[in-house]
């Protein structure tokens, strides 16, 4: 942790306004099927194309009590379909945060909505049971509109019961739905350096912060700058062979519509905020709001490479204010 | 300045009724009436969350009064409707729904009235289209809702049906335009809204004076909250007087999707977060009110937001989070 970061929060705690901390314990808390463990950074930095460092926060993976390095985005909460999940957060003292599993509908002690039932000071175990396979994301929910765009978001993934007829190893996206060979998870996301220079609870107390005026400058894929990097880093960019099927989960983490294309590839959506479509639709393209998630299956007919774009469209004047890029290379 | 008037409703007010309750209630009828209504263009001052006395303008009910937005209207498809719109300010103003009726311009001081006929049910803005988008941005808004004839849980003839039905106008406020307007002037600076409104209100957190005064707070307003047990399927006309791009998420269950800017879709896909058009986007959905399906142990009663995911929204004067665009779900 940045110790003058740190300190800083820490003296300045009780500038913050409307949270509300608490750790109860959990309600009818039973034996899980599996657990996440999360706590928190807020000294992350992210290195742009061109050379400047951004600040950012999330959530690290601290299973065994071991604070692990560091991940922008935060780690992924990979789950099955029907099993009950624990999401034990753990906030230092002097922070106060919450994760909201978006998309995902759980009694309200476990929404991770501190104006509704708390804020996180110390450790709560959200309880819930995902009852729909599909793309979600989880992220903070406590002073949100700075600490989502702060990074404090991670991919969230329901995947089906495994068939028992299905040969061992197959994917598919839902149960009944199609399977797939080669899988990305894009979440496209915008930043506004001149935030991430803001303490956590900026704001909240009142007094023109900014907060309402994102003037971003950079337009990230799944935390890697999409103006170059994205184009080429592992884990963003695909590689895949002539004949397998490739499921993108597309994530739009950001706060301004945006409009992804792939490249001259025709994507079939089959589902959407966790839900299967009732008929899949193919596109060219998806213009998406905030937080909406899009399951596209895309067969490659032709060997190349395909160059993914999402254009960042500014929320009032609908002008292009930014394009990340990535690529798909059939080989 | 009285914040919000409710229609007093008269005996012979067969339609136009949202009630002290907030939603839109409805008697089916098959045989088509006549409909009269009168709004009064009225304006005056409004404080924001963080205090600032911002200039407005209104559809209101009573002359003394000053509705943002304007009262809620709904009709049955065919009925003939007649609005008179009474001019008590020194501009000039109009009412028009897209399709439907367009009063064209009424000078200050006028009275005129308009007769129309809506045969396509549905959700629809009335507006002032009169310096463009000036006067729609000052609250002259207001929710137009077309029945099916002779149901009463149906958004249109056969599509999926409901028990209750609101209407949500979302605003965004920029003061600097207001003030300019204020002033009869037209504004000169790039748009940048400050504040953000649901039905005309933002939200109060606990804790903040006004929480849970349904006068004041998004989160407690009749027209702006949903409530209901398992099964109380509720219809939401959102439509955006604003010039922001919205993402209406909300908690607790999946919108089923119904229309997007008037066009009934193909199919109804189950969203969490819908795409609200800005400068008179409009979707209906459904708010199912299904047991959350992800509880465990299950539960059938609690509360949830809905807010919209474009976060600047959520804000108010450029900070305090939780005093913008939001509401809560209630399951009781």
């Amino acid at each position: 942790m940045n110790q003058n970061l740190f300190r800083s929060q820490t003296m300045n705690q009780n500038q913050a306004c409307y949270v509300y901390p608490a750790a109860p314990a959990t309600p009818g808390i039973v034996t899980p099927d599996v657990t996440f463990y999360r706590s928190i950074y807020m000294d992350g930095s992210i290195t742009m194309d061109d050379g400047k460092v951004v600040t950012v926060w999330g959530f690290t993976d601290n299973a065994n009590g071991m604070n692990n390095a560091n991940q922008f985005p935060s780690p992924a909460i990979r789950v099955t379909e029907g099993q009950i999940v624990h999401t034990v957060l753990n906030v230092p003292q002097m922070l106060i945060h919450t994760i909201h599993h978006h998309g995902i509908e759980p009694a309200w002690q476990n929404d991770g909505v501190g104006h509704i039932s708390w804020d996180v000071q110390g450790t709560y175990t959200y309880q819930w049971k995902p009852a729909h396979a599909g793309t979600y994301f989880y992220h903070c929910h406590t002073n949100t509109v700075l600490h989502a765009e702060m990074g404090m978001y991670g991919p969230l993934i329901v995947d089906p019961v495994p068939n028992p007829n299905d040969p061992a190893g197959t994917k598919r996206a839902f149960d009944g739905g199609p399977t797939y060979d080669v899988e990305a998870i894009w979440a496209c996301d915008e930043i506004d350096p001149n935030w991430h220079t803001l303490p956590w609870w900026a704001g909240t107390c009142g007094g023109n912060v900014g907060l309402n005026n994102l003037q971003p400058k950079y337009f990230i894929i799944t935390g890697v700058d999409g103006a170059k990097s994205a184009l080429t880093a592992p884990g963003v960019a695909v590689k895949m062979s002539l004949g397998q099927t490739l499921l993108v989960r597309y994530i739009q983490a950001g706060y301004f519509p945006q409009k992804i294309t792939f490249g001259g590839l025709t994507a079939t959506v089959v589902a959407s905020d966790g839900r299967p479509l009732p008929n899949p639709v193919q596109v060219q393209s998806i213009q998406a709001c905030s937080a909406e998630r899009y399951d596209c299956i895309i067969k490659p007919t032709k060997a190349g490479t395909y160059t993914v774009q999402i254009q960042h469209l500014h929320w009032i004047t609908g002008a292009v204010v930014g394009t990340a890029k990535t690529t798909i290379t059939v080989s | 300045m009285k914040r919000r008037t409710f229609l007093k409703a008269s005996a012979a007010s067969i339609a136009s009724a949202a009630t002290a309750s907030g939603l839109l209630t409805w008697s089916p009828r098959s045989y088509a009436a006549t409909i009269s209504k009168t709004y009064y263009i009225t304006d005056g001052y409004i404080a924001q969350p963080d205090g600032t006395s911002v200039y407005f303008q209104g559809y209101s009910q009573a002359t003394g009064s000053l509705d943002v937005p304007a009262l809620p209207m709904i009709v049955n498809q065919g009925d003939t409707v007649t609005v008179t719109i009474v001019n008590t300010l020194s501009t000039t103003h109009s009412f028009v729904i897209d399709g439907l009726v367009n009063s064209g311009p009424i000078a200050a001081g006028k009275t005129v009235t308009v007769q129309f006929t809506p045969n396509t049910p549905g959700t629809y803005l009335f507006y002032d289209n009169q310096n463009a988008p000036y006067n729609r941005l000052m609250g002259l808004h207001g929710g137009f809702a077309v029945m099916p004839t002779g149901s009463t849980n149906e958004l249109y003839s056969g599509s999926p049906t409901f028990v209750q039905q609101l209407v949500w106008i979302f605003n965004d406020i920029d003061p600097v335009w207001h003030a300019a307007v204020a002033k009869g002037t037209k504004p000169t600076t790039a748009y940048q809204p400050l504040y953000f409104t649901i039905n005309g209100l933002s939200s109060r957190p606990p804790g903040a004076a006004g929480n849970g005064d349904p006068t004041i707070d998004a989160m407690a307003n009749p027209s702006t909250k949903l409530e209901g047990s398992i099964g109380d399927r509720t219809l939401v006309r959102m439509l955006n007087a604003g010039m922001g791009a919205n993402s209406v998420h909300i908690h607790g269950n999946h919108w089923e999707f119904l229309t997007k800017n008037g066009q009934i879709r193909s199919d109804v896909w189950l969203k969490d977060v819908l795409y609200l058009d800005n400068n008179m986007g409009k979707i209906d959905a459904i708010y199912p009110f299904e047991a959350p399906p992800d509880a465990y142990p299950p539960v059938t009663t609690g509360r949830y937001p809905m807010h919209l995911h474009n976060e600047m929204t959520q804000t108010a004067g450029g900070g305090l989070y939780l005093f913008g665009a939001m509401t809560d779900v209630y399951f009781v």
